[in-house]
């Protein structure tokens, strides 16, 4: 059904929000003809895809300091290497470092972490590159769902019953030992997944740490494995030509804006949106917060799902089932960020520059991933928390003055909902813990810090409208994937009003920055606008 | 003496679907270790003048066919019902549930007005669920990775009944299936107790928490109850619940089963990778055409079989296959009832279950001590007095108190299960039921404690796990016991299995039991 509308207006579609989902789904729009207008509520559009100024002098990745796999087709479709978007030939996917001053690699080349591996288990060294393939084969299958949106349970379309049947094929096409592993992986607690596959303890935090990232889950928590089965999806599909940007997830931003601009989308920053309009049950345009009213044939929503309903839209205009399971929709944010600006460049006990130019985690065993998750189930920040952090300058010396550097951490968990005290009050508190956290790994870290930044999942909902903090606009669990996300008949970015439709990380598949769900969307929203 | 099949275990899936064999006409021999069948749904005086079900306690989802089928009722079993969950709160306040909804609904009230009436809400929408899943408690689970055509058939019937559900419905089930108990319930209800006490069920039996995702599922299994029909009732058996087992043990003799105590099971024997019979423990060597083992993957193939005997492949699925018991069982002699501050006196309160799970961090705290390999020290513990409904368990007077008790770790981080952490491990428990009953330890006449160690030795369930294989979500339906022989069938030609590992899983039900003896008599063995 085609949403009908007068044609008086100026724009076939509104999107709300210029995070990185946004931008794609404007962009490709904007591609395919559609008179677009993109408002962003903050004076930049990138979302969590951020950089501004920690300390004077100091520039870092304010959220996101590393984007997801960004997607081959949005690259290619977008053609954003005419935007400025390089990819870094980085052999590293993370590290991972001891307490004991020993550190762990996993390369883009599995030979190359198996030789690694040796010095710590041979049974691990010789298990890799099968668990690395298995892992890449079940991720190619996953992938193949997350490229177009997911078919409709009530009324499936031609077109789904094709994808339906290919991806069938697909699954008998894995062997057969992977087409049980795929069953059995999804469900499993990601500790029992890399325990039956590996024995380091480090390599099993270092892995099992994908199936929580973001997470209100521990390693223990059955369905943890998923997360880390769409962590490997999300690479299946990613650029061929690396999987970190140049200049950060802001270059990855500014590349997609200057797509969208190209292709005509006309973007409004410092602009909020405070409703969406609603005529004959069918979305007519948005409201600012300013008053104006915009007029547009379809309405493409950004943020996150439960912002989208229960915030933006009117109550009477939604099935009162559905607000309520939205209400229910879980978005509980998880996940602090803290940044460093530092005199000097940080020696970590056993990481080389190499290491240390990529990803690196710092969580010794499972169980010390679930201590840190004990805390959240009782309100609590964890006492040491795991932490994955990056130093951006040494890639872009750009972000700090000569010989000074900065650090961008991610600190889990640090649950939204804190008891018996507020984040406003704890907010220093978590930075301290963080600090001495780094500190037992780079001995005299703490002295070299010049100026901090402590971003909490309450400052991310203040922020960047992210609902409870929840870095994928709603968690990415079981019940919360696929055709179920954000909720089961809606996973085809439709909803209950005609011609509004989502776009954020809350739909399928919703898993990081890599413009998946921007790229789905558009594709669903283009057919229903031609 | 050859005969057409052999049961391994005598415990109430092996006698069921030894029985149904029988029932066929096949020529059935159960074997049993023990010198009493039932296995884990065993009655014994374990102190002169009490009798105790020792290991499983309450009967709740025996399969209504089943009692039909196999004439239960004539041979002996008498289902009395349990009413109701009284959970005990620290603050001297309590919940009670009974199967009096009205009433039930009163109590809730107290604590919530709104919680009350999602309460009847949530009802509806649970009988609904477990309409929907019946039907799968007695399927051959199809296998997903098969092209049989057959099997995709089902698959698919299963889907267009999911799809014919109403939008409410469909977003339930697929929820009970992937949630967690807490997060399922969160949207029904606020009053942490109710909550708390309602996602115990799901944690049973499991080593999991109340908030991990798969845990929703099992809140079904209280609505799929049935007892003589009727929904949502748990019931006591009369006798224990070794009356249950030695009902079906008469039917199964009266079908002409032969059924040997004090018979253990040393070997499965097999030739060109079909199994020809078994060896006992004894030396003496028994044949016949099909062999089937009620007893769980890992003493069938890695202890009565040689590994290379199998497929490698297979092997390590069945190492894989996870059992980590959770939970013990503390049996007490009462020389009287115990007095709950909450609910002073003897009173119906006591009839029901007695559930200690006053709060949702209660339940998590008691997980986070045998994640690190402790047991709790304040357990979450489902108790039954069964003495009340059936006086003839115990002398005139005297109770005995049958308690459920998790989380007792199989592995404990600091050493092995002995007899000082045994005691300690019962002391807890004390204790923790002497915060809601003060009385309790003056009482005491004698207790047994039974560790997930002592449950393996003595039940032969390995590590302790009640459910012969913990009920997650990798390990259910086509994926129970492992991937590809989730249809009774094993690699081994012949060899079958029939216990709680197989679908639909532990608990008297039955329904392992049942389905194994279709699969054989499908398949034409004799």
């Amino acid at each position: 059904m085609t949403p009908t509308l007068s044609g008086q207006s100026r724009y076939d579609a509104i999107v709300i929000g210029g995070g990185v989902n946004g931008l794609t789904c404007a962009a490709l729009l904007g591609k395919a003809g559609i008179r677009t207008l993109l408002v962003e509520q903050r004076d930049e559009v990138g979302g969590c895809a951020a950089e501004s100024e920690i300390a004077p002098g100091f520039r870092a990745p304010t959220l996101a300091h590393a984007t997801g796999p960004v997607r081959r087709d949005v690259v290619e479709h977008l053609q954003l290497y005419l935007h400025g978007l390089t990819f870094l030939d980085t052999a590293i996917e993370v590290s991972s470092l001891s307490p004991d001053g020993r550190a762990l690699t996993l390369w883009n080349d599995p030979r190359k972490t198996a030789e690694g591996l040796a010095a710590w288990s041979t049974k691990d060294a010789q298990a890799w590159p099968a668990f690395h393939q298995s892992l890449g084969r079940l991720g190619g299958l996953i992938g193949f769902l997350f490229q177009s949106a997911p078919p409709s349970i009530d009324t499936p379309h031609a077109r789904d019953l094709f994808s339906l049947m290919h991806t069938l094929s697909a699954f008998r096409g894995l062997p057969k030992a992977d087409q049980w592993r795929l069953l059995r992986w999804g469900p499993m607690a990601v500790a029992d997944l890399v325990s039956e596959s590996v024995e380091t303890e480090l390599l099993r935090a270092t892995l099992a740490a994908d199936g929580i990232f973001g997470a209100m889950l521990g390693p223990w928590s059955a369905g943890s494995g998923l997360q880390m089965l769409l962590a490997a999806a999300n690479r299946s599909l990613a650029w061929p030509g690396g999987q970190v940007v140049a200049g950060g997830p802001v270059a990855f931003a500014r590349a997609l804006r200057g797509a969208a601009e190209r292709h005509g989308v006309e973007i409004r920053t410092g602009s909020a949106v405070a409703r969406i309009d609603v005529t004959d049950d069918c979305a007519c345009g948005v409201t600012l917060a300013s008053g104006e009213q915009i007029a547009a044939r379809a309405v493409v929503s950004g943020v996150d799902p439960k912002r989208t309903f229960l915030t933006l839209c009117e109550a009477d205009h939604l099935p009162p089932e559905f607000s309520w399971r939205i209400s229910h929709y879980r978005s509980r944010g998880t996940l602090a960020k803290v940044n460093f600006a530092l005199s000097a460049l940080p020696s970590f006990t056993g990481a080389t520059r190499e290491m240390l130019a990529g990803r690196i985690r710092l969580a010794p065993d499972l169980d010390y991933l679930e201590r840190a998750f004990d805390h959240a189930k009782y309100g609590r920040y964890s006492s040491h928390p795991w932490i994955e952090f990056t130093i951006p300058s040494l890639d872009n010396p750009s972000l700090a003055s000569d010989g000074a550097h900065v650090l961008s951490a991610y600190a889990q968990f640090a649950p939204y909902q804190l008891r018996d005290t507020s984040w406003d009050a704890e907010r220093e508190p978590l930075g301290d813990i963080v600090t001495a956290t780094l500190d037992q790994y780079s001995p005299g870290f703490s002295s070299s810090v010049v100026g901090r930044q402590v971003l909490t999942p309450l400052d991310l909902e203040r922020g960047w409208g992210l609902t409870g903090g929840q870095i994928f606009h709603g968690e990415l669990s079981l019940d919360q994937f696929f055709t179920m996300r954000p909720l089961l008949g809606f996973g085809d970015h439709r909803t209950p009003i005609r011609g509004l439709f989502l776009c954020s990380s809350g739909a399928h598949p919703g898993t990081g920055l890599t413009g998946g769900s921007g790229a789905n969307a558009a594709a669903v929203v283009a057919r229903e606008l031609a | 003496m050859k005969y057409d099949a052999i049961v391994i275990g005598g415990g109430h899936n092996g006698l069921t679907c030894a029985a149904y064999l029988a029932r066929a006409g096949r020529k059935v021999l159960v074997l049993e270790r023990r010198h009493v069948v039932g296995g884990a749904a065993v009655t014994e005086e374990v102190f002169p003048g009490f009798q105790f079900s020792v290991c499983s306690y309450v009967v709740s989802l025996l399969r209504p066919e089943i009692i039909r089928e196999l004439d239960l009722p004539r041979h002996g079993m008498e289902l009395l019902p349990l009413d109701g969950t009284m959970t005990p709160m620290p603050n001297g306040d309590y919940l009670w549930r009974v199967n009096d909804h009205d009433q039930t609904r009163r109590d809730i009230a107290r604590h919530s007005r709104l919680d009350a009436e999602a309460y009847d809400e949530y009802g509806k929408a649970m009988v609904e669920m477990g309409r929907f899943a019946k039907p799968i408690m007695g399927m051959l689970p199809p296998d997903p990775t098969s092209l049989d055509p057959r099997g995709l058939l089902e698959l698919l019937g299963m889907g267009k009944r999911f799809r014919d559900m109403r939008f409410h419905d469909k977003v339930n089930q697929v929820q009970l299936l992937t949630m967690s108990a807490v997060d399922f319930l969160d949207q029904w209800f606020e009053t942490d107790v109710l909550k708390a006490t309602m996602s115990a069920s799901g944690i049973i039996g499991t080593f999991l928490g109340v908030r991990s995702p798969g845990t929703a599922y099992v809140l079904l299994h209280h609505y799929m109850g049935e007892i003589d029909g009727a929904f949502r009732s748990w019931g006591l058996s009369r006798g224990g619940t070794g009356a249950v087992s030695n009902a079906i043990a008469a039917a199964a003799v009266e079908f002409g089963a032969e059924i040997r105590t004090n018979a253990p099971v040393a070997q499965i024997l097999s030739k060109n990778g079909r199994a020809t019979g078994v060896a006992l423990a004894n030396g003496d060597e028994i044949h016949a055409s099909v062999v089937v083992s009620s007893v769980d993957p890992n003493l069938t193939f890695l202890k009565f079989m040689n590994e290379r005997d199998l497929p490698s492949d297979f092997v390590d699925a069945v190492k894989r296959y996870k059992y980590r018991g959770s939970s013990g069982k503390v049996n007490l002699a009462l020389d009287a009832l115990p007095n709950f501050t909450c609910l002073p006196g003897a009173g119906p309160h006591l009839r029901g279950a007695i559930s200690i799970s006053p709060s949702i961090d209660y339940m998590e705290r008691a997980y986070d001590d045998a994640k690190y390999g402790k047991f709790s020290s304040r357990p979450y513990m489902d108790m039954v007095i069964p003495s009340l409904t059936d006086p003839s368990v115990a002398p005139a007077g005297k109770h005995v108190m049958s308690c459920f008790v998790q989380y007792a770790p199989y592995h404990l981080k600091d050493g092995v299960w002995d007899d000082a952490r045994r005691e300690a491990f019962g002391d807890a428990v004390i204790d923790t039921i002497a915060e809601y009953a003060p009385n309790i330890k003056d009482i005491i006449l004698h207790r047994q404690v039974l560790t997930p160690l002592d449950i393996e030795r003595e039940f032969g369930l390995t590590e302790g796990n009640i459910f012969q294989g913990e009920l997650t979500l990798e390990q259910l339906f086509f994926l129970r016991p492992v991937p590809g022989y989730a249809q009774y069938a094993t690699p081994v030609e012949r060899l079958y299995m029939c216990g709680s590992a197989t679908h639909p899983g532990g608990g008297i039900m039955g329904a392992p039991g049942r389905n194994a003896a279709t699969r054989i008599l499908k398949d034409g063995r004799r």
